[in-house]
Protein backbone atom coordinates (compact mmCIF):
# COMPACT_ATOMS: atom_id res chain seq x y z
CA UNK A 1 0.00 0.00 0.00
CA UNK A 2 1.38 3.72 -1.13
CA UNK A 3 0.83 6.13 1.67
CA UNK A 4 3.77 8.24 0.74
CA UNK A 5 2.33 11.66 1.55
CA UNK A 6 4.89 13.29 -1.51
CA UNK A 7 3.06 10.94 -4.12
CA UNK A 8 -0.52 12.16 -4.80
CA UNK A 9 -2.90 9.12 -5.84
CA UNK A 10 -3.87 10.78 -9.17
CA UNK A 11 -2.81 13.98 -10.76
CA UNK A 12 -3.97 15.28 -14.27
CA UNK A 13 -1.72 18.14 -15.86
CA UNK A 14 -3.15 20.09 -18.39
CA UNK A 15 -5.24 17.07 -19.34
CA UNK A 16 -7.67 17.59 -23.09
CA UNK A 17 -9.93 14.78 -24.01
CA UNK A 18 -11.51 14.22 -26.79
CA UNK A 19 -14.24 11.88 -28.26
CA UNK A 20 -14.63 11.24 -31.69
CA UNK A 21 -18.20 9.65 -32.77
CA UNK A 22 -18.68 9.45 -36.77
CA UNK A 23 -16.38 12.32 -37.56
CA UNK A 24 -17.96 14.75 -34.81
CA UNK A 25 -15.42 15.41 -31.85
CA UNK A 26 -16.45 16.41 -28.38
CA UNK A 27 -14.07 18.09 -26.26
CA UNK A 28 -15.06 16.28 -22.67
CA UNK A 29 -12.94 18.03 -21.03
CA UNK A 30 -10.34 20.82 -21.50
CA UNK A 31 -6.84 21.48 -20.67
CA UNK A 32 -7.67 20.51 -16.68
CA UNK A 33 -5.29 20.30 -14.03
CA UNK A 34 -6.06 18.16 -11.02
CA UNK A 35 -4.69 16.23 -7.98
CA UNK A 36 -5.80 14.12 -5.06
CA UNK A 37 -4.25 14.07 -2.27
CA UNK A 38 -4.14 11.60 0.70
CA UNK A 39 -6.08 12.56 3.55
CA UNK A 40 -8.78 14.88 1.68
CA UNK A 41 -11.76 15.49 0.51
CA UNK A 42 -11.80 16.51 -3.04
CA UNK A 43 -15.84 17.39 -4.32
CA UNK A 44 -16.13 17.93 -8.24
CA UNK A 45 -19.44 19.84 -8.84
CA UNK A 46 -21.02 20.26 -12.44
CA UNK A 47 -24.09 19.57 -13.67
CA UNK A 48 -24.86 16.79 -16.09
CA UNK A 49 -22.53 16.45 -18.82
CA UNK A 50 -19.77 18.57 -17.80
CA UNK A 51 -17.02 16.17 -17.66
CA UNK A 52 -16.97 14.97 -14.04
CA UNK A 53 -17.53 11.47 -14.74
CA UNK A 54 -14.90 11.39 -17.73
CA UNK A 55 -12.08 13.10 -15.14
CA UNK A 56 -13.18 10.32 -12.31
CA UNK A 57 -12.50 7.59 -15.34
CA UNK A 58 -9.16 9.64 -15.99
CA UNK A 59 -8.05 9.40 -12.41
CA UNK A 60 -8.66 5.55 -12.79
CA UNK A 61 -6.50 4.94 -15.33
CA UNK A 62 -10.15 3.86 -17.42
CA UNK A 63 -8.98 6.39 -20.30
CA UNK A 64 -6.14 8.17 -21.37
CA UNK A 65 -5.95 11.53 -22.34
CA UNK A 66 -5.92 13.52 -25.67
CA UNK A 67 -3.83 15.38 -24.25
CA UNK A 68 -1.51 16.43 -21.08
CA UNK A 69 -0.34 14.07 -18.60
CA UNK A 70 -2.20 11.49 -15.94
CA UNK A 71 -0.52 10.19 -13.31
CA UNK A 72 -1.23 7.52 -11.21
CA UNK A 73 0.81 7.25 -7.67
CA UNK A 74 3.45 9.27 -9.45
CA UNK A 75 3.27 7.02 -12.88
CA UNK A 76 2.36 7.98 -16.09
CA UNK A 77 -1.17 5.84 -17.28
CA UNK A 78 0.32 5.39 -20.53
CA UNK A 79 3.36 3.67 -18.39
CA UNK A 80 1.34 1.19 -16.79
CA UNK A 81 0.76 -2.40 -18.26
CA UNK A 82 -3.28 -3.59 -18.20
CA UNK A 83 -2.16 -5.78 -15.97
CA UNK A 84 -0.64 -3.26 -13.21
CA UNK A 85 -3.16 -1.03 -13.99
CA UNK A 86 -5.77 -3.64 -12.53
CA UNK A 87 -3.71 -4.50 -9.82
CA UNK A 88 -3.56 -0.77 -8.72
CA UNK A 89 -7.36 -0.37 -8.73
CA UNK A 90 -7.92 -3.77 -7.18
CA UNK A 91 -5.15 -3.10 -4.38
CA UNK A 92 -4.88 1.11 -3.87
CA UNK A 93 -8.25 2.22 -5.21
CA UNK A 94 -12.25 2.43 -3.96
CA UNK A 95 -14.84 2.73 -6.81
CA UNK A 96 -18.27 4.15 -5.13
CA UNK A 97 -20.98 4.14 -8.38
CA UNK A 98 -24.16 6.24 -8.11
CA UNK A 99 -26.32 3.07 -8.35
CA UNK A 100 -23.33 1.33 -5.65
CA UNK A 101 -23.52 -1.58 -8.70
CA UNK A 102 -23.36 -4.54 -6.47
CA UNK A 103 -23.84 -8.18 -7.63
CA UNK A 104 -27.02 -8.93 -7.50
CA UNK A 105 -26.14 -12.96 -7.41
CA UNK A 106 -23.37 -12.53 -4.19
CA UNK A 107 -24.20 -12.72 -0.96
CA UNK A 108 -23.39 -8.75 1.15
CA UNK A 109 -20.20 -10.46 2.57
CA UNK A 110 -19.28 -12.31 -0.44
CA UNK A 111 -19.66 -8.03 -2.53
CA UNK A 112 -16.92 -7.58 -0.10
CA UNK A 113 -15.05 -10.14 0.07
CA UNK A 114 -14.46 -10.21 -4.29
CA UNK A 115 -12.55 -6.81 -4.14
CA UNK A 116 -9.86 -8.53 -1.66
CA UNK A 117 -10.03 -11.33 -3.54
CA UNK A 118 -8.89 -9.11 -6.65
CA UNK A 119 -6.11 -7.48 -4.29
CA UNK A 120 -4.65 -10.86 -3.90
CA UNK A 121 -5.82 -11.41 -0.23
CA UNK A 122 -7.05 -15.01 0.72
CA UNK A 123 -9.87 -16.03 1.19
CA UNK A 124 -9.97 -16.52 4.69
CA UNK A 125 -8.45 -13.48 5.68
CA UNK A 126 -10.68 -11.06 2.91
CA UNK A 127 -13.69 -12.75 4.91
CA UNK A 128 -12.69 -11.87 8.29
CA UNK A 129 -11.82 -8.32 7.07
CA UNK A 130 -14.72 -8.04 5.19
CA UNK A 131 -17.08 -8.92 7.95
CA UNK A 132 -14.97 -6.20 10.59
CA UNK A 133 -15.47 -3.34 7.69
CA UNK A 134 -19.27 -4.62 7.08
CA UNK A 135 -19.57 -4.41 11.37
CA UNK A 136 -18.11 -0.97 11.15
CA UNK A 137 -20.40 0.33 9.07
CA UNK A 138 -23.21 -1.62 11.12
CA UNK A 139 -24.52 -3.64 8.84
CA UNK A 140 -22.55 -7.26 9.83
CA UNK A 141 -26.07 -8.88 10.21
CA UNK A 142 -26.91 -8.03 6.60
CA UNK A 143 -23.87 -10.39 5.87
CA UNK A 144 -25.57 -13.00 4.45
CA UNK A 145 -28.15 -11.15 2.79
CA UNK A 146 -28.82 -10.89 -0.97
CA UNK A 147 -28.43 -7.17 -2.13
CA UNK A 148 -31.93 -7.10 -3.77
CA UNK A 149 -33.38 -7.55 -0.23
CA UNK A 150 -31.46 -4.81 1.30
CA UNK A 151 -33.02 -1.15 1.27
CA UNK A 152 -31.26 1.71 -0.73
CA UNK A 153 -29.51 3.04 2.54
CA UNK A 154 -28.22 -0.40 3.41
CA UNK A 155 -26.59 -0.97 -0.11
CA UNK A 156 -25.00 2.84 0.31
CA UNK A 157 -23.40 1.45 3.17
CA UNK A 158 -22.47 -2.08 1.70
CA UNK A 159 -20.68 0.02 -1.44
CA UNK A 160 -18.45 2.30 0.99
CA UNK A 161 -17.62 -0.63 3.04
CA UNK A 162 -16.16 -2.50 -0.55
CA UNK A 163 -14.42 1.20 -1.56
CA UNK A 164 -12.46 0.59 1.48
CA UNK A 165 -12.50 -2.69 2.38
CA UNK A 166 -8.97 -3.49 0.06
CA UNK A 167 -7.34 -1.27 1.76
CA UNK A 168 -7.87 1.84 -0.95
CA UNK A 169 -5.06 4.87 -0.98
CA UNK A 170 -8.24 6.59 -2.99
CA UNK A 171 -11.73 6.47 -3.31
CA UNK A 172 -13.25 7.65 -6.80
CA UNK A 173 -17.13 8.47 -6.12
CA UNK A 174 -19.68 8.97 -8.97
CA UNK A 175 -22.75 10.78 -8.13
CA UNK A 176 -23.51 8.88 -4.98
CA UNK A 177 -25.70 10.51 -3.55
CA UNK A 178 -27.54 10.40 -6.60
CA UNK A 179 -30.21 7.69 -6.00
CA UNK A 180 -30.76 8.47 -2.38
CA UNK A 181 -33.12 10.66 -0.63
CA UNK A 182 -31.81 13.61 0.93
CA UNK A 183 -30.39 12.04 4.56
CA UNK A 184 -29.65 9.26 3.22
CA UNK A 185 -27.72 10.97 0.63
CA UNK A 186 -25.68 12.82 3.25
CA UNK A 187 -25.34 9.30 5.31
CA UNK A 188 -23.19 8.45 2.67
CA UNK A 189 -20.66 11.18 2.44
CA UNK A 190 -20.33 11.11 6.38
CA UNK A 191 -18.88 7.95 5.94
CA UNK A 192 -16.18 8.98 3.18
CA UNK A 193 -15.12 11.92 5.22
CA UNK A 194 -14.93 9.36 8.25
CA UNK A 195 -12.47 6.86 6.14
CA UNK A 196 -10.63 9.97 4.99
CA UNK A 197 -10.20 11.17 8.73
CA UNK A 198 -9.48 7.75 10.12
CA UNK A 199 -7.80 6.09 7.35
CA UNK A 200 -6.24 8.89 5.63
CA UNK A 201 -7.78 7.91 2.07
CA UNK A 202 -8.07 10.36 -0.19
CA UNK A 203 -11.74 10.87 -1.79
CA UNK A 204 -12.73 12.03 -5.22
CA UNK A 205 -16.77 13.09 -5.35
CA UNK A 206 -17.71 13.90 -8.68
CA UNK A 207 -21.73 15.40 -8.12
CA UNK A 208 -24.09 17.81 -8.68
CA UNK A 209 -25.42 18.41 -5.45
CA UNK A 210 -23.39 21.24 -3.67
CA UNK A 211 -25.05 20.28 -0.20
CA UNK A 212 -22.00 18.17 -0.05
CA UNK A 213 -19.28 21.19 -0.36
CA UNK A 214 -19.55 21.17 3.80
CA UNK A 215 -17.91 18.69 3.66
CA UNK A 216 -15.06 18.61 1.17
CA UNK A 217 -11.60 19.82 2.17
CA UNK A 218 -11.85 21.32 -1.81
CA UNK A 219 -14.18 22.01 -4.29
CA UNK A 220 -14.03 22.10 -8.22
CA UNK A 221 -16.62 23.42 -10.51
CA UNK A 222 -16.40 21.84 -13.59
CA UNK A 223 -18.64 23.36 -16.63
CA UNK A 224 -18.72 22.21 -20.31
CA UNK A 225 -15.07 20.65 -19.52
CA UNK A 226 -12.90 23.46 -18.00
CA UNK A 227 -12.31 23.28 -14.51
CA UNK A 228 -13.01 26.44 -12.64
CA UNK B 1 -18.52 -20.45 -6.44
CA UNK B 2 -19.58 -17.76 -8.42
CA UNK B 3 -19.81 -19.56 -11.73
CA UNK B 4 -22.67 -21.88 -10.32
CA UNK B 5 -24.63 -18.99 -8.74
CA UNK B 6 -25.03 -17.55 -11.91
CA UNK B 7 -26.63 -20.61 -13.92
CA UNK B 8 -28.52 -21.78 -10.41
CA UNK B 9 -30.06 -17.77 -10.43
CA UNK B 10 -31.95 -19.31 -13.51
CA UNK B 11 -32.51 -22.79 -12.84
CA UNK B 12 -35.40 -23.81 -15.03
CA UNK B 13 -32.62 -22.55 -18.28
CA UNK B 14 -30.23 -24.50 -16.39
CA UNK B 15 -32.42 -27.61 -16.01
CA UNK B 16 -33.11 -27.76 -19.64
CA UNK B 17 -29.39 -26.96 -20.66
CA UNK B 18 -28.20 -29.93 -18.68
CA UNK B 19 -30.92 -32.46 -19.99
CA UNK B 20 -30.34 -30.63 -23.66
CA UNK B 21 -26.12 -31.58 -22.93
CA UNK B 22 -27.45 -35.01 -21.18
CA UNK B 23 -29.50 -35.87 -24.39
CA UNK B 24 -26.64 -34.87 -27.08
CA UNK B 25 -24.38 -37.05 -24.62
CA UNK B 26 -26.75 -39.61 -24.53
CA UNK B 27 -26.81 -39.74 -28.46
CA UNK B 28 -23.14 -39.77 -28.94
CA UNK B 29 -22.83 -42.67 -25.70
CA UNK B 30 -25.65 -45.14 -27.76
CA UNK B 31 -23.83 -44.42 -31.25
CA UNK B 32 -20.54 -45.48 -29.37
CA UNK B 33 -22.40 -48.81 -28.23
CA UNK B 34 -23.78 -49.37 -31.33
CA UNK B 35 -20.40 -49.16 -32.72
CA UNK B 36 -18.36 -51.35 -30.50
CA UNK B 37 -21.64 -54.03 -30.23
CA UNK B 38 -22.16 -54.17 -34.05
CA UNK B 39 -17.93 -54.50 -34.45
CA UNK B 40 -17.65 -57.31 -31.71
CA UNK B 41 -20.81 -59.44 -32.87
CA UNK B 42 -19.76 -59.09 -36.63
CA UNK B 43 -16.58 -60.86 -35.75
CA UNK B 44 -17.55 -63.36 -33.41
CA UNK B 45 -18.12 -66.06 -35.52
CA UNK B 46 -15.04 -65.67 -36.74
CA UNK B 47 -13.02 -64.60 -33.15
CA UNK B 48 -14.19 -67.49 -31.32
CA UNK B 49 -13.71 -70.17 -33.97
CA UNK B 50 -10.69 -72.81 -33.51
CA UNK B 51 -9.58 -72.87 -36.94
CA UNK B 52 -5.70 -71.81 -37.49
CA UNK B 53 -6.51 -71.24 -40.87
CA UNK B 54 -9.06 -70.16 -43.49
CA UNK B 55 -9.30 -71.20 -47.23
CA UNK B 56 -11.83 -69.35 -49.25
CA UNK B 57 -12.13 -68.77 -52.52
CA UNK B 58 -9.54 -66.75 -54.41
CA UNK B 59 -10.39 -63.03 -53.88
CA UNK B 60 -12.16 -63.48 -51.31
CA UNK B 61 -11.09 -61.90 -48.10
CA UNK B 62 -13.95 -61.70 -45.43
CA UNK B 63 -17.07 -62.99 -44.39
CA UNK B 64 -19.21 -60.14 -43.99
CA UNK B 65 -19.72 -58.98 -47.43
CA UNK B 66 -17.85 -61.11 -50.91
CA UNK B 67 -19.16 -64.70 -52.32
CA UNK B 68 -16.90 -67.50 -52.14
CA UNK B 69 -17.04 -70.66 -53.41
CA UNK B 70 -15.81 -73.79 -53.37
CA UNK B 71 -16.31 -78.09 -53.87
CA UNK B 72 -15.81 -81.21 -51.95
CA UNK B 73 -12.80 -82.20 -53.78
CA UNK B 74 -10.79 -78.66 -53.09
CA UNK B 75 -11.21 -80.43 -49.52
CA UNK B 76 -9.30 -83.64 -50.69
CA UNK B 77 -6.27 -81.37 -52.00
CA UNK B 78 -6.17 -79.23 -48.46
CA UNK B 79 -6.19 -82.40 -46.24
CA UNK B 80 -2.98 -83.84 -48.63
CA UNK B 81 -1.26 -80.75 -47.69
CA UNK B 82 1.68 -81.40 -44.57
CA UNK B 83 0.60 -80.06 -41.69
CA UNK B 84 -3.19 -79.68 -41.97
CA UNK B 85 -4.48 -82.03 -39.09
CA UNK B 86 -7.93 -82.15 -40.24
CA UNK B 87 -10.88 -79.49 -42.24
CA UNK B 88 -14.15 -77.97 -41.43
CA UNK B 89 -16.59 -77.28 -44.43
CA UNK B 90 -18.83 -74.36 -44.17
CA UNK B 91 -21.05 -73.12 -46.40
CA UNK B 92 -23.00 -69.47 -46.28
CA UNK B 93 -25.49 -68.02 -48.40
CA UNK B 94 -28.47 -65.20 -47.40
CA UNK B 95 -31.90 -66.22 -47.28
CA UNK B 96 -35.43 -64.91 -47.21
CA UNK B 97 -37.50 -66.77 -44.42
CA UNK B 98 -41.01 -66.63 -43.58
CA UNK B 99 -41.81 -64.92 -40.23
CA UNK B 100 -44.65 -64.25 -38.41
CA UNK B 101 -46.81 -61.55 -40.62
CA UNK B 102 -43.47 -60.88 -42.36
CA UNK B 103 -40.12 -62.38 -44.57
CA UNK B 104 -36.77 -61.83 -42.98
CA UNK B 105 -33.35 -61.99 -44.51
CA UNK B 106 -30.45 -64.18 -42.67
CA UNK B 107 -27.68 -65.46 -42.94
CA UNK B 108 -27.73 -69.16 -43.43
CA UNK B 109 -24.55 -70.89 -42.30
CA UNK B 110 -24.19 -74.94 -43.04
CA UNK B 111 -21.87 -76.92 -40.86
CA UNK B 112 -21.45 -80.17 -39.95
CA UNK B 113 -22.85 -80.46 -36.44
CA UNK B 114 -21.36 -83.74 -35.50
CA UNK B 115 -17.73 -81.87 -35.43
CA UNK B 116 -19.34 -78.79 -34.17
CA UNK B 117 -16.62 -76.60 -37.02
CA UNK B 118 -18.11 -73.76 -38.05
CA UNK B 119 -21.12 -73.74 -35.57
CA UNK B 120 -22.79 -70.90 -33.52
CA UNK B 121 -19.78 -69.22 -31.13
CA UNK B 122 -22.86 -69.59 -28.69
CA UNK B 123 -25.89 -71.42 -27.67
CA UNK B 124 -27.88 -69.49 -25.00
CA UNK B 125 -31.06 -71.31 -25.12
CA UNK B 126 -32.39 -74.84 -26.51
CA UNK B 127 -30.15 -77.49 -27.90
CA UNK B 128 -27.19 -77.69 -31.04
CA UNK B 129 -28.51 -79.28 -34.22
CA UNK B 130 -29.80 -83.20 -34.06
CA UNK B 131 -31.48 -83.63 -37.40
CA UNK B 132 -31.66 -81.56 -41.42
CA UNK B 133 -34.42 -80.38 -39.80
CA UNK B 134 -33.20 -78.38 -37.66
CA UNK B 135 -32.21 -74.57 -37.17
CA UNK B 136 -30.58 -72.46 -34.80
CA UNK B 137 -31.57 -68.66 -34.85
CA UNK B 138 -30.05 -65.66 -33.52
CA UNK B 139 -31.04 -64.77 -30.39
CA UNK B 140 -31.69 -61.18 -31.40
CA UNK B 141 -33.65 -62.00 -34.06
CA UNK B 142 -35.61 -64.77 -32.52
CA UNK B 143 -36.75 -61.95 -29.90
CA UNK B 144 -37.80 -59.44 -32.89
CA UNK B 145 -39.84 -61.55 -34.81
CA UNK B 146 -41.30 -63.37 -31.83
CA UNK B 147 -40.14 -66.90 -32.71
CA UNK B 148 -39.17 -69.46 -30.04
CA UNK B 149 -37.67 -72.77 -29.77
CA UNK B 150 -39.79 -75.27 -31.61
CA UNK B 151 -41.90 -72.90 -34.01
CA UNK B 152 -41.53 -74.09 -37.46
CA UNK B 153 -39.87 -72.00 -40.07
CA UNK B 154 -40.49 -72.13 -43.64
CA UNK B 155 -37.19 -71.14 -45.16
CA UNK B 156 -37.60 -71.90 -49.33
CA UNK B 157 -39.35 -74.99 -50.50
CA UNK B 158 -38.46 -76.77 -46.78
CA UNK B 159 -39.66 -76.42 -43.27
CA UNK B 160 -37.19 -76.33 -40.34
CA UNK B 161 -37.94 -76.76 -36.81
CA UNK B 162 -36.24 -74.24 -34.16
CA UNK B 163 -33.34 -76.02 -32.17
CA UNK B 164 -31.89 -73.80 -30.36
CA UNK B 165 -30.56 -69.66 -30.00
CA UNK B 166 -27.12 -68.30 -30.18
CA UNK B 167 -25.44 -65.01 -29.25
CA UNK B 168 -22.65 -63.43 -30.80
CA UNK B 169 -23.93 -63.83 -34.23
CA UNK B 170 -25.72 -60.82 -35.11
CA UNK B 171 -24.15 -58.37 -37.75
CA UNK B 172 -26.46 -55.38 -37.05
CA UNK B 173 -28.27 -55.40 -40.47
CA UNK B 174 -28.42 -59.40 -40.85
CA UNK B 175 -28.35 -62.27 -38.58
CA UNK B 176 -26.92 -65.83 -38.46
CA UNK B 177 -28.87 -68.80 -38.76
CA UNK B 178 -27.10 -72.41 -38.54
CA UNK B 179 -28.17 -75.31 -40.20
CA UNK B 180 -26.46 -78.92 -41.42
CA UNK B 181 -24.04 -78.58 -44.23
CA UNK B 182 -26.89 -80.96 -45.89
CA UNK B 183 -29.55 -79.21 -45.69
CA UNK B 184 -27.61 -76.05 -46.28
CA UNK B 185 -26.96 -77.64 -49.73
CA UNK B 186 -30.17 -78.71 -50.29
CA UNK B 187 -31.86 -75.28 -49.73
CA UNK B 188 -29.14 -74.08 -52.43
CA UNK B 189 -29.46 -76.56 -55.26
CA UNK B 190 -25.59 -77.68 -54.99
CA UNK B 191 -24.98 -80.84 -53.91
CA UNK B 192 -20.85 -80.69 -53.31
CA UNK B 193 -20.72 -76.77 -52.88
CA UNK B 194 -19.05 -74.73 -50.09
CA UNK B 195 -17.85 -71.67 -49.06
CA UNK B 196 -14.80 -71.89 -47.00
CA UNK B 197 -12.87 -74.83 -45.26
CA UNK B 198 -11.77 -74.25 -41.88
CA UNK B 199 -8.16 -75.78 -41.06
CA UNK B 200 -6.97 -77.26 -37.66
CA UNK B 201 -2.98 -78.32 -38.08
CA UNK B 202 -1.00 -80.37 -36.48
CA UNK B 203 0.43 -79.40 -33.16
CA UNK B 204 3.53 -77.74 -33.24
CA UNK B 205 3.13 -76.82 -37.17
CA UNK B 206 3.53 -73.05 -38.30
CA UNK B 207 0.26 -71.55 -39.38
CA UNK B 208 1.97 -69.24 -41.65
CA UNK B 209 3.82 -72.29 -43.37
CA UNK B 210 0.94 -74.46 -43.75
CA UNK B 211 -1.06 -71.84 -45.35
CA UNK B 212 2.09 -71.52 -47.95
CA UNK B 213 1.76 -74.54 -48.43
CA UNK B 214 -1.81 -74.74 -49.14
CA UNK B 215 -1.97 -71.68 -50.79
CA UNK B 216 1.03 -73.53 -53.40
CA UNK B 217 -1.32 -76.52 -53.99
CA UNK B 218 -4.04 -74.26 -55.64
CA UNK B 219 -4.03 -71.44 -57.41
CA UNK B 220 -8.12 -71.15 -56.34
CA UNK B 221 -7.74 -70.40 -53.12
CA UNK B 222 -7.31 -67.40 -50.87
CA UNK B 223 -5.56 -68.79 -47.25
CA UNK B 224 -5.41 -66.70 -43.74
CA UNK B 225 -3.96 -67.61 -41.23
CA UNK B 226 -6.21 -66.98 -38.00
CA UNK B 227 -5.39 -63.29 -37.07
CA UNK B 228 -5.32 -62.08 -40.86
CA UNK B 229 -8.66 -63.46 -41.75
CA UNK B 230 -9.82 -61.62 -38.29
CA UNK B 231 -8.66 -58.21 -39.07
CA UNK B 232 -9.87 -58.88 -42.82
CA UNK B 233 -13.36 -59.20 -41.26
CA UNK B 234 -12.96 -56.47 -38.51
CA UNK B 235 -11.76 -53.87 -41.45
CA UNK B 236 -15.17 -55.17 -43.56
CA UNK B 237 -17.10 -53.89 -40.47
CA UNK B 238 -15.63 -51.45 -39.11
CA UNK B 239 -16.16 -49.73 -43.10
CA UNK B 240 -19.71 -50.95 -43.68
CA UNK B 241 -22.46 -48.58 -42.12
CA UNK B 242 -19.91 -48.13 -38.74
CA UNK B 243 -18.26 -44.52 -40.44
CA UNK B 244 -22.24 -43.48 -40.86
CA UNK B 245 -22.47 -43.71 -36.78
CA UNK B 246 -19.43 -41.67 -36.81
CA UNK B 247 -20.75 -39.31 -38.35
CA UNK B 248 -23.99 -39.20 -36.55
CA UNK B 249 -22.01 -38.95 -33.54
CA UNK B 250 -19.93 -35.63 -34.86
CA UNK B 251 -23.40 -33.72 -35.99
CA UNK B 252 -24.29 -34.64 -32.28
CA UNK B 253 -20.84 -33.00 -30.84
CA UNK B 254 -21.61 -30.14 -33.02
CA UNK B 255 -24.64 -29.59 -31.99
CA UNK B 256 -23.78 -29.57 -28.48
CA UNK B 257 -21.29 -27.02 -28.81
CA UNK B 258 -23.19 -25.04 -30.73
CA UNK B 259 -25.90 -25.39 -27.87
CA UNK B 260 -23.34 -24.43 -25.13
CA UNK B 261 -21.72 -21.77 -26.81
CA UNK B 262 -25.38 -20.26 -27.23
CA UNK B 263 -26.64 -20.82 -23.99
CA UNK B 264 -22.40 -19.44 -22.50
CA UNK B 265 -23.08 -16.40 -24.76
CA UNK B 266 -26.54 -15.67 -23.46
CA UNK B 267 -25.05 -16.03 -19.86
CA UNK B 268 -22.20 -13.73 -20.41
CA UNK B 269 -24.86 -11.20 -22.52
CA UNK B 270 -27.11 -11.15 -18.78
CA UNK B 271 -23.75 -10.29 -16.60
CA UNK B 272 -22.62 -7.79 -18.87
CA UNK B 273 -23.50 -5.26 -16.38
CA UNK B 274 -22.13 -7.33 -13.19
CA UNK B 275 -18.61 -8.08 -15.38
CA UNK B 276 -18.28 -5.02 -16.22
CA UNK B 277 -18.18 -3.34 -12.30
CA UNK B 278 -15.66 -6.89 -11.71
CA UNK B 279 -13.41 -5.24 -14.43
CA UNK B 280 -13.85 -1.46 -12.85
CA UNK B 281 -12.90 -3.15 -9.55
CA UNK B 282 -10.34 -4.65 -10.66
CA UNK B 283 -10.86 -7.98 -11.43
CA UNK B 284 -7.42 -9.67 -12.99
CA UNK B 285 -7.70 -11.06 -16.52
CA UNK B 286 -8.17 -14.38 -16.17
CA UNK B 287 -11.17 -13.84 -13.87
CA UNK B 288 -13.90 -13.27 -15.69
CA UNK B 289 -12.66 -16.34 -17.92
CA UNK B 290 -12.44 -18.63 -15.59
CA UNK B 291 -15.67 -18.25 -14.54
CA UNK B 292 -17.23 -18.62 -18.06
CA UNK B 293 -14.87 -21.94 -18.64
CA UNK B 294 -16.31 -22.94 -15.04
CA UNK B 295 -19.69 -22.70 -16.12
CA UNK B 296 -18.92 -24.27 -19.01
CA UNK B 297 -17.88 -27.41 -17.08
CA UNK B 298 -20.60 -27.68 -15.10
CA UNK B 299 -22.90 -27.68 -17.67
CA UNK B 300 -20.88 -30.41 -19.42
CA UNK B 301 -20.26 -32.53 -15.46
CA UNK B 302 -24.00 -32.01 -14.99
CA UNK B 303 -24.75 -33.19 -18.54
CA UNK B 304 -22.36 -36.19 -18.23
CA UNK B 305 -23.97 -37.55 -15.12
CA UNK B 306 -27.66 -37.38 -16.24
CA UNK B 307 -26.63 -38.99 -19.76
CA UNK B 308 -25.02 -41.86 -17.99
CA UNK B 309 -27.82 -42.47 -15.81
CA UNK B 310 -30.68 -42.00 -18.32
CA UNK B 311 -28.10 -44.18 -20.76
CA UNK B 312 -28.47 -47.47 -18.56
CA UNK B 313 -31.93 -47.19 -18.44
CA UNK B 314 -31.88 -46.34 -22.68
CA UNK B 315 -29.93 -49.62 -23.19
CA UNK B 316 -32.20 -51.78 -21.51
CA UNK B 317 -35.15 -50.25 -23.01
CA UNK B 318 -33.15 -50.96 -26.49
CA UNK B 319 -32.42 -54.39 -25.55
CA UNK B 320 -36.30 -55.13 -24.90
CA UNK B 321 -37.91 -53.27 -27.78
CA UNK B 322 -35.21 -53.50 -30.29
CA UNK B 323 -33.22 -56.32 -29.87
CA UNK B 324 -31.97 -56.88 -33.22
CA UNK B 325 -29.51 -53.68 -32.27
CA UNK B 326 -26.23 -54.81 -30.73
CA UNK B 327 -25.13 -52.29 -28.07
CA UNK B 328 -22.06 -52.74 -25.90
CA UNK B 329 -21.08 -49.66 -23.19
CA UNK B 330 -18.16 -49.97 -21.26
CA UNK B 331 -16.19 -47.63 -19.08
CA UNK B 332 -13.43 -46.84 -21.45
CA UNK B 333 -16.50 -45.67 -23.89
CA UNK B 334 -18.14 -43.13 -21.22
CA UNK B 335 -13.75 -42.28 -20.89
CA UNK B 336 -14.15 -41.53 -24.65
CA UNK B 337 -17.58 -39.70 -24.58
CA UNK B 338 -16.02 -37.84 -21.68
CA UNK B 339 -12.99 -36.89 -23.09
CA UNK B 340 -15.10 -35.77 -26.15
CA UNK B 341 -17.13 -33.37 -23.72
CA UNK B 342 -14.04 -31.55 -22.24
CA UNK B 343 -13.08 -30.58 -25.89
CA UNK B 344 -16.72 -29.41 -26.71
CA UNK B 345 -16.62 -27.59 -23.01
CA UNK B 346 -13.68 -25.74 -23.82
CA UNK B 347 -14.23 -25.01 -27.93
CA UNK B 348 -18.09 -24.15 -26.77
CA UNK B 349 -16.44 -21.13 -24.24
CA UNK B 350 -14.68 -19.53 -27.26
CA UNK B 351 -17.37 -17.07 -28.17
CA UNK B 352 -18.78 -16.67 -25.01
CA UNK B 353 -14.79 -15.54 -23.95
CA UNK B 354 -14.60 -13.06 -26.94
CA UNK B 355 -17.83 -11.84 -26.15
CA UNK B 356 -16.81 -10.85 -22.76
CA UNK B 357 -13.18 -9.09 -23.82
CA UNK B 358 -15.74 -6.75 -25.06
CA UNK B 359 -17.30 -5.55 -22.00
CA UNK B 360 -15.34 -2.57 -21.06
CA UNK B 361 -15.38 -1.41 -17.21
CA UNK B 362 -16.86 2.06 -18.64
CA UNK B 363 -19.82 0.74 -18.95
CA UNK B 364 -20.25 1.47 -15.45
CA UNK B 365 -19.87 4.90 -15.34
CA UNK B 366 -22.42 5.27 -17.96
Amino acid sequence: MIRDSNIFPAELIKVTKVFSRSGNETVALSNVSFRVSQGELVLLLGPSGSGKTTLLTLLAGFQEPSQGEAYIFGKRVQDYSPSALQKIRACQMGFIFQTFCLLDSLRVLDNVTLVMKFAGIPEKTARRHAGECLERFGIGHLSNEYPGKLSQGEKQRVAVARAIANGSSMILADEPTGSLATEQGMAIIEYLHESVRKDGIGVVIASHDDRISKFADRVHHLRDGILI
Amino acid sequence: MYALKILAKQYLRFTITIFGVALCLMLMLFLLAIYYGVSDASVRYVRESDADIWVMQRHAANLLRGTSLLTSSHGSVISQVPGVKSIAPVLFFTATVNVPDNTASMHLVGYDPRTGKGGPPEIVKGDTLRNDDQIILDYAFAAKYRIKIGDKLPIRDDTLTVAGLSEGTNLFVIQFAFITLDEARKLLGFPSVLSCYQVKIEPGSDPLSVAKNIRSVSPDFAVYDRLTFLNNNIHEAETGVMPLLYVVALIGAIVLTALLSLILSVYVLEQQKDYAIMKALGAPAGFIPRIVVQQSLILAAGGMVIAILLFDLMLNAVKRFSPTISAESSVRQILIVAAGLLVISLLSSILPLLRQRHIYPLEVFR
